[in-house]
């Protein structure tokens, strides 16, 4: 489609990307009680802000789907749901790498990685509905209204969870890290990291949607060459 | 706005009356997977209360979405809901009805497991017992919002009655949540009273899903 | 001049890559009636859901009074009525509760005596207590019609009236499509084979694959030995 926008967002990607690796690896000081493996903070916490942004992005296209009812808005819907789930499941497994050193455990059924569990299942759900279902408007508008009703969730899970967590204290695990950045490398790392994930799930997304939008031009040709067809064949 | 809201849910309630279909499986369906559970976990030991709390919801939420899914599929039967969307009736009065039909078949579900537990765990729980039912009805109430906005996927997809729960389970989990926790302090003698962010957290979930049901319902019932 | 009550305006509808319908232009103004003729599995069912706006077009315009199905109120579809090929009738409820409940959905007072007003007018009143899964199949297409017509609707779309009737039936039929007209309805209905209804005016179309075209005079009067009179 547009040459030049894909090749900026590839490059910025590129760059922004190679920019977060140095800062992560090499510019950013170790962290005193957690040692080396504390860096996979870095890329844990962008990616959990991706998979959240993007379900955002799945419930507002959706929402632009139902009202103007242009195709473009549920494959953008469909892309971000995508790419939102493939961020989502990065977060629980750098979140059990991070944990299993530190804890000792695979899991832990803390407030943030439950919630992020949560979420990883409604974008489950999501998928499993498009890839069980043909791709007709009937669908896309469940879909659409799927998404809505899940972003409407989150807060609530959110909250929830959080409460559910405090009533076991024996069993809280306290992250630390996201509250205790003393050293301001430490805050510019994250900041450099979290723009570079995004610049890479802007630009994944773009390529997502550009396929989208082939396959319903693609449609639209084979529809046309149908009706050619049937009123040649009446000649 | 409420037009033929009356006459659906008459209808509706005059169907079951008849047929009883839906109340027999939903009844069924709840006191087994009440039964396998607590032949699963034992009717014994000290956290009962947890137990049992547990073991009701989780009877109910696979009854329930059963269940929803019956209200509507009603109609599917003879393409009956082709006759509503050709008339006066608003989809989102079509909603409202069927959310009470599906309340209406979750609190027998909910009194026939209700019953249940007073026979296996022998009536110990007393007055935990009534101070359940505030707590269920806000769960169920939920439930079926949840329900019966996402049950046409049941008709129109490859698999899709089974899809259906895993779809709204995972939408459930704050409710599912606030009531457990809820029920097993309440089976385990406190007064409602001490339950009171769990169950504003349900009036919440209530509230938002409902109107979300009830604005959205319109395009999900609308054909291709 | 008779207010246009349906507009189709290059209509189609795609099931998949499947043409169904292509690019149909047809209107009916009020006290029309006309019935499209086409072999079986051509689309007449979809022209008729596509047309009372049950079903979207996938591309084209349809106005019926003159707006935009969507824009349409709730009130409006009391103007509508329609004939399917399933019966939108509850199986489980009796032939009388069934327009019973319809009445009460299309806002009619006193909805019991509408319906059993209407039994006798579709020759059913001896089968009013029978459920609707124990009527013959001519007697469900007799309450079915009477279901679409009951709110007497200004515009009234039948897919496939005469189908499993007998004489008797389709004679009757015949008599409240008549009515109908007498009272400036339009009514719109679809037949696998040519047809005319005695005293009416009857609008010849033909739908094929390729789209819908009037049945020109020539080849009407060829037509007239091969016609069902009704």
């Amino acid at each position: 489609m547009k040459r030049p926008a894909s090749i900026v967002l590839a490059v910025a990607s590129c760059l922004s990307m190679l920019g977060a690796l140095f800062m992560v690896f090499v510019y950013v000081p170790t962290e005193a009680d957690q040692g080396i493996v504390q860096r996979i903070f870095y890329f844990h916490l962008p990616c959990a802000w991706v998979a959240f942004l993007a379900f955002g992005m799945v419930a507002v296209a959706g929402a632009l789907y139902l009202w103007l009812g242009h195709k473009i808005w549920d494959d953008l819907s469909y892309a971000a749901a995508e790419l939102g789930m493939l961020f989502c499941t990065l977060v629980l497994i750098t979140g059990s790498i991070w944990a299993k050193p530190i804890w000792g455990t695979w899991w832990t059924w803390d407030s943030r990685l439950t919630t992020t569990f949560i979420l990883w299942l409604l974008y489950g759900g999501y998928l499993l509905l498009r890839a069980f279902a043909d791709d007709t408007d009937e669908i896309a508008r469940f879909a659409a209204v799927l998404g809505i009703v899940g972003v409407l969730d989150v807060p609530v899970v959110i909250i929830s969870v959080r409460l559910w967590r405090t009533i076991h204290p024996a069993v809280l695990l306290t992250r630390q890290g996201e509250h205790g950045l003393q050293d301001p490398r430490m805050v510019a790392t994250l900041l450099v990291s979290l723009g570079a994930f995004t610049i890479l799930y802007v630009w994944l997304l773009w390529m997502r949607l550009t396929t989208l939008r082939l396959r319903t031009r693609l449609a639209g040709l084979r529809r046309e060459a149908a009706i050619l067809e049937l009123v040649g064949a009446h000649r | 706005m409420l037009e033929g809201f009356g006459p659906i849910l008459r209808k509706d309630l005059r169907l079951e009356l008849r047929s009883g279909e839906s109340t027999v499986a939903l009844v069924s369906l709840s006191v087994l997977i009440l039964v396998v559970m607590v032949l699963a976990f034992g009717p014994g030991g000290a956290r009962r209360a947890e137990i049992a709390a547990g073991a009701l919801w989780i009877a109910l939420i696979f009854a329930g979405t059963l269940g929803a899914a019956q209200a509507l599929l009603a109609e599917r039967e003879s393409g009956c809901i082709r006759g509503l969307l050709l008339s006066p009736v608003e989809p989102a009065t079509i909603y409202a009805a069927k959310l009470t039909v599906s309340m209406i078949f979750m609190a027998e579900a909910g009194f026939a497991v209700l019953i249940m537990l007073v026979l296996f765990f022998n009536l110990e729980f007393g007055g935990g017992l009534l101070r359940l039912v505030p707590i269920f009805a806000l769960g169920m109430l939920g439930l079926a919002a949840l329900c019966t906005l996402l049950a046409t996927v049941s008709g129109r997809v490859r698999a899709g009655a089974m899809l259906l729960p895993v779809l709204v389970v995972p939408l459930f989990t704050p409710a599912l949540i606030a009531g457990s926790k809820a029920s097993a302090a309440v089976l385990a003698g406190q007064p409602l009273g001490a339950v009171t962010t769990w169950l504003k957290l349900l009036f919440a979930f209530d509230v938002l899903f409902v109107t979300a049901g009830y604005l959205l319902f319109e395009h999900v019932i609308l054909e291709d | 001049m008779a207010e246009i009550v349906l507009q189709a305006q290059r209509i189609s509808k795609f099931f998949g890559d499947r043409p169904v319908l292509n690019a149909i232009t047809f209107a009916v103004s009020a006290g029309e009636a006309a019935v499209v003729v086409g072999r079986n599995g051509v689309g007449k069912s979809t022209l008729i859901k596509t047309l009372c706006g049950l079903t979207r077009p996938s591309a084209g315009r349809l106005l019926l009074f003159g707006r935009e199905p969507t824009d349409l109120a709730g009130v409006q579809f009391r103007r509508i009525g329609v004939l399917l090929h399933q019966t939108l009738l509850y199986p489980n409820l009796s032939a009388r509760e069934n327009l019973e409940f319809y009445s009460e959905i299309f806002g009619i007072e006193q909805p019991a005596a509408h319906a059993r007003r209407w039994l006798g007018q579709v020759g059913l009143e001896r089968a009013a207590e029978e459920p609707v899964s124990a009527l013959s199949r001519g007697m469900e297409q007799r309450l079915a019609i009477a279901r679409a017509m009951l709110a007497d609707p200004d515009l009234i779309l039948l897919d496939e009236p005469f189908a499993a009737l007998d004489a008797d039936g389709a004679a009757l039929v015949a008599a409240l499509i008549r009515q109908a007209l007498a009272r400036d309805a339009a009514v719109v209905f679809t037949a696998h084979a040519p047809l005319e209804i005695a005293g009416v005016e009857l609008g010849l179309f033909k739908l094929e694959s390729t789209g819908l075209t009037p049945f020109d005079e020539g080849r009407r009067g060829a037509l007239r030995s091969l016609l069902r009179r009704l």
